[in-house]
């Protein structure tokens, strides 16, 4: 793929805010490429809990956030509802929660306009009876599950039919600026072949959220970022079929939220140096299980499927806002914030978005490019709220019976399952694999969910990885593609990594089986580091 | 249910050749266990040692022996015998076994085309044993089954230092009769069907029309036949006129289920009973002593009353260990304190590497009794085999069914000494 020699803007960053800048750019007219390091809603926004945010989590602590919320979740629920499954939510008060939070809680959703009926606590059990029968109050909130990789890929589908583009696996080498200053190219490398690009522009933006401080040095800017490393489980199945919130100020542990055919325990925070330090500690496990526990007694005894880790793109709020900013600093600081490190920082054309949340996803997109727009003599007004995306793969993809559906109108050795506990076919990767050849096994995951179910890799790696080398050698896969046998390897440490903190109970049986197919019956660990490419003998 | 001598739990290869054995012996036994074991997803083979630098399994054995702790410190004097047994039960069943504990570990390919070392193995896996002198290997997989990746493993056996390997390596893809209309096969659907004659010599056929000229061994996916499994093998020898090889790929594994099937019907030819579904759901008993397990079963419990009581349950992969969320570990029927490395150890950082977890398992005497901190038997009446037990690790060592097969012989020989003694 070649990338454009020129564009009017470069939006670094391809998770869910930079999607989101690229197609608010291309609608208004503006000519643009987005440039990410790995896989598109690789960091951040494929590492969340799935929390379309009602906004009444935030009512106390952030009233500006819990309004944004609330009027994006309305937003997002028109123009993606593909991505979003209507779960409902609450939020309850659990014997540990403060009885003053719980009386001021509705006065404080009602002046953010949010929703927040009181429920009978007979009703609340009858919808969710696994729930803690201590629990002595329940609101029902507009909450609901959100799918992250649908919603990049559709943001993103809809940026190209408006002309932009965008690139997986292009980090950042460099910002080139002219003799004032500003910004006027970026350079990038392919991850895979090393090849240099570089990409005239009139202006940056840098949506790398946790990882917008080492951006923005590249451009000469400092930019202190803290990221707060956020830990979650996978539970299994579905412990409740609504979102669950303790009400209670934010906290760890306080949130479960139903996603496809599981649940994710969320969250702790913890202020951590380097975003990309994401391993969930033994510490973070015991105490969201404990916190879980509050909620769903016995929650410890579920399944734990895996835990995994996310950075939030938090900031020093005194440190961003700066002089120039000084009025809306404060107020803004818990939500989102757009830099301009030409006033700033005497950096022209270069704007970082940080903070906000995936739910203000296309909030935080619009209020980047109103500046960027204004500052390039672009008077288009933002649309992005006016016109649907594109709809994702299925009417509902968090529902299983319409992948069962598929598989069963579907016929012929397309049909047959790579991986079992996700029904993903060999149809479903292949498609995957025609449209983004270059992709790594984990990049299938993102698009396909393949073994992210209980076994967690343990039968579909050795089939997908045989895939991925019949393609090679059949000479349709890029050069950059990976090896099936690096492809094999790596998945299977990508898929461990989740694991081994929740290493215990059934999840450990199923670890040992997988090993033993892996080490015993396959001796996979002496693979040779590459398939190789000879097959004249075929 | 009458008294039992002796209650087996457990139906792995630990449970059921123990239970075989006393049962052969005249001994009356029931063998209960929760499910189906380490049979239905291991490759098969007999693994008794393997450590690096073994040249045969017995060098392998001496090697881990010396290893403080390693079960093979007491039980290497037990392997000669049990492997013996084991062969005559394979030998009866039809499935064979090839290689002694003195034949060379050699390397032999896998279904995605590494090498690992054996030296005994059942008969339809033999032939990668013999040295290949001007043979050819031609791997071969059916267009339906999803678990079979010739060309793959071609390639990476063609990519690997084979040293005294086959001359040539290729692959070949075959669609098998009849299955086009059919969706997620897997080993034990293929198996059945090989098992039905006029399929599997429509099946045979196709395949030989396919196989290019020159000296061959056919590597087939391990699904030829399951109760008719001996009929399949050399029907398959025949018609493809070359030595087939089976090659062992993911759960079910149909070599091991054949195991497990022809050790059942033996423990129940010699008037044994096995109840495999049904887990231990209370235990009876007296200071030291078990009284009798209750199991689960159809809308009530069964009491099963023994004299002892064989724990052949499994390490963690068998859940006969179970680990907790605050790290610690339990032994499920009995709650034996189980020896295992500090929480924070537990795993190597590569899945693909050996993790220090594995060693986990139940101290034991010399008799097999479980012991505790003092050395000292926790259970009178109680006998520990197979992979519950603690200091080895099967998936490095390569030794799973050899300390299976030596544990069950140990304690059915001693128990059966003992009752001859009373």
């Amino acid at each position: 793929m070649t990338m454009p020699a020129e564009v009017d803007v470069v939006v670094i960053g391809g998770g869910a805010t930079g999607a989101g800048v690229l197609r608010d750019l291309a609608m208004r007219g503006l000519t643009a490429t987005l440039v990410e390091r790995g896989d598109f809603a690789s960091g951040t926004s494929g590492r969340y809990h799935g929390l379309l945010h009602s906004g009444a989590r935030y009512v106390e602590s952030d009233p500006l956030s819990a309004r944004h919320c609330i009027e994006e979740n309305a937003v997002l629920r028109r123009i993606a509802p593909g991505t979003i499954e209507a779960t409902g939510g609450f939020f309850v008060a659990t014997p540990d929660d403060p009885d003053d939070y719980l009386e001021r809680f509705p006065a404080a959703c009602a002046t953010a306009g949010i929703e927040a009926e009181p429920i009978p606590l007979d009703e609340l059990f009858r919808a969710e009876p696994l729930l803690n029968r201590r629990i002595r109050a329940a609101f029902r909130v507009p909450d609901a599950s959100l799918e992250p990789w649908e919603l990049v890929d559709a943001t993103l589908a809809s940026a190209r039919e408006h002309g932009a583009t965008a690139y997986r696996y292009r980090p950042v080498v460099g910002i080139d600026r002219a003799a004032d200053g500003s910004v006027q190219a970026v350079r990038t490398r392919d991850a895979r072949t090393g090849e240099e690009a570089t990409i005239a522009c009139r202006a940056v933006v840098s949506a790398s959220g946790a990882w917008a401080g080492q951006v923005a040095a590249l451009a000469g800017a400092t930019l202190h970022m803290s990221p707060g490393k956020g830990s979650m489980l996978i539970l299994n199945r579905r412990l409740t079929s609504a979102v669950v919130n303790r009400l209670a100020p934010p906290g760890d542990g306080d949130i479960l939220v139903p996603v496809h055919t599981v649940c994710i325990l969320g969250t702790t925070d913890i202020t951590v140096e380097n975003p990309d330090d994401a391993r969930v500690t033994a510490d973070e496990v015991t105490a969201l299980l404990a916190d879980g526990e509050r909620l769903v007694p016995g929650l410890s005894g579920a399944r734990v499927l895996r835990a995994y880790a996310g950075s939030r793109p938090l900031y020093d709020a005194a440190e961003v806002g700066g002089e120039a900013h000084h009025d809306e600093s404060r107020e803004i600081s818990r939500a989102h914030h757009v830099i301009d490190h030409g006033t700033r920082d005497g950096v022209g054309g270069l704007w970082s978005i940080v903070g906000g949340k995936l739910t203000t996803m296309r909030l935080m997109a619009r209020d980047t490019v109103d500046a960027v727009a204004r500052a390039l003599g672009n008077e288009q007004p933002c649309r992005t709220g006016d016109e649907a995306l594109p709809a994702p793969g299925g009417s509902r993809p968090y529902w299983l019976g319409d992948r069962l559906s598929a598989v069963e109108s579907a016929g012929g050795g397309d049909a047959d399952l790579v991986c079992e506990c996700e029904l993903v076919t060999r149809a479903r990767l292949t498609h995957a694999l025609d449209e983004r050849s270059d992709s790594s096994l984990d990049d299938l995951r993102r698009t396909t969910r393949l073994g992210m179910g209980p076994c967690q890799g343990a039968f579909c790696i050795p089939r997908a990885s045989a895939m991925l080398d019949a393609r090679r050698a059949d000479g349709r896969l890029e050069d950059a593609a990976p090896d099936a046998n690096a492809a094999l390897r790596a998945f299977a440490a990508e898929r461990f990594r989740g694991t081994r903190p929740i290493a215990w109970g059934d999840q450990l049986t199923e670890l040992w089986l997988s090993a033993g197919i892996f080490r015993g019956t396959l001796a996979a660990d002496a693979l040779p580091p590459s398939a190789g490419r000879d097959d004249a003998a075929r | 249910m009458p008294r039992a001598d002796v209650v087996v739990i457990g139906a792995g290869l630990s449970g059921l050749s123990c239970a075989a054995e006393l049962a052969a012996g005249g001994a009356r036994v029931f063998l209960a266990a929760k499910g189906y074991a380490s049979t239905h997803w291991t490759h098969g083979g007999t693994d008794v040692a393997a450590p690096a630098g073994a040249r045969t399994p017995r060098e392998g054995v001496a090697t881990l022996a010396a290893i403080d702790g390693h079960p093979y410190g007491w039980l290497d004097g037990a392997l000669d015998a049990a492997i013996a047994a084991h062969r005559v039960r394979l030998d009866t069943a039809g499935i064979g076994l090839v290689g002694t504990l003195d034949d060379p570990l050699v390397p032999i390919p896998t279904a995605i085309g590494t090498l690992r070392p054996a030296a005994i193995l059942p008969a339809a896996q033999a032939a990668a044993l013999e040295p290949w002198g001007d043979d050819g290997l031609l791997l071969v997989g059916f267009g339906r089954y999803r678990d079979a990746w010739a060309s793959y493993a071609a390639r990476n056996l063609r990519a690997s230092a084979w040293e005294a390997g086959p001359g040539e390596i290729r692959a070949l893809e075959v669609d098998l009769p009849d299955l086009a209309e059919l969706h997620n096969l897997n080993a034990r659907s293929l198996a059945l069907r090989f098992d039905d004659p006029a399929w599997r010599t429509r099946a045979l056929a196709t395949i030989s029309a396919r196989i290019p000229p020159g000296a061959w061994r056919v590597g087939l996916p391990a699904v030829l036949g399951s109760a008719a499994h001996l009929a399949v093998l050399e029907q398959a020898r025949s018609t493809l006129g070359h030595e087939v090889i089976e090659l062992p790929s993911l759960p079910p594994s149909v070599s091991g289920l054949r195991l497990a099937t022809a050790l059942e019907r033996q423990i129940m030819g010699s008037g044994g009973r096995v109840q495999v579904g049904f887990d231990v759901v209370e235990v009876e008993r007296d200071r030291r002593r078990i009284v009798a397990i209750h199991t689960e079963a159809a809308s009530r419990t069964l009491r099963l009353a023994a004299d002892t009581f064989v724990l052949a349950t499994g390490g963690i992969g068998g859940a006969g260990i179970r680990a907790h969320p605050d790290g610690t570990l339990e032994e499920r029927v009995f709650g034996l304190p189980v020896e295992a490395p500090p929480r924070d150890g537990w795993f190597s950082d590569d899945p693909l590497v050996p993790h220090p977890l594995e060693a986990a398992g139940i101290r034991v005497d010399d008799l097999h009794r479980p012991i505790g901190q003092d050395r000292m038997p926790l259970l009178d009446n109680v006998r520990v085999i197979g992979s519950a037990l603690a200091g080895m690790r099967y998936l490095a060592e390569r030794c799973g069914d050899g300390v299976a097969l030596a544990s069950a012989h140990h304690v059915a020989s001693s128990l059966a000494r003992s009752a001859v003694a009373a």
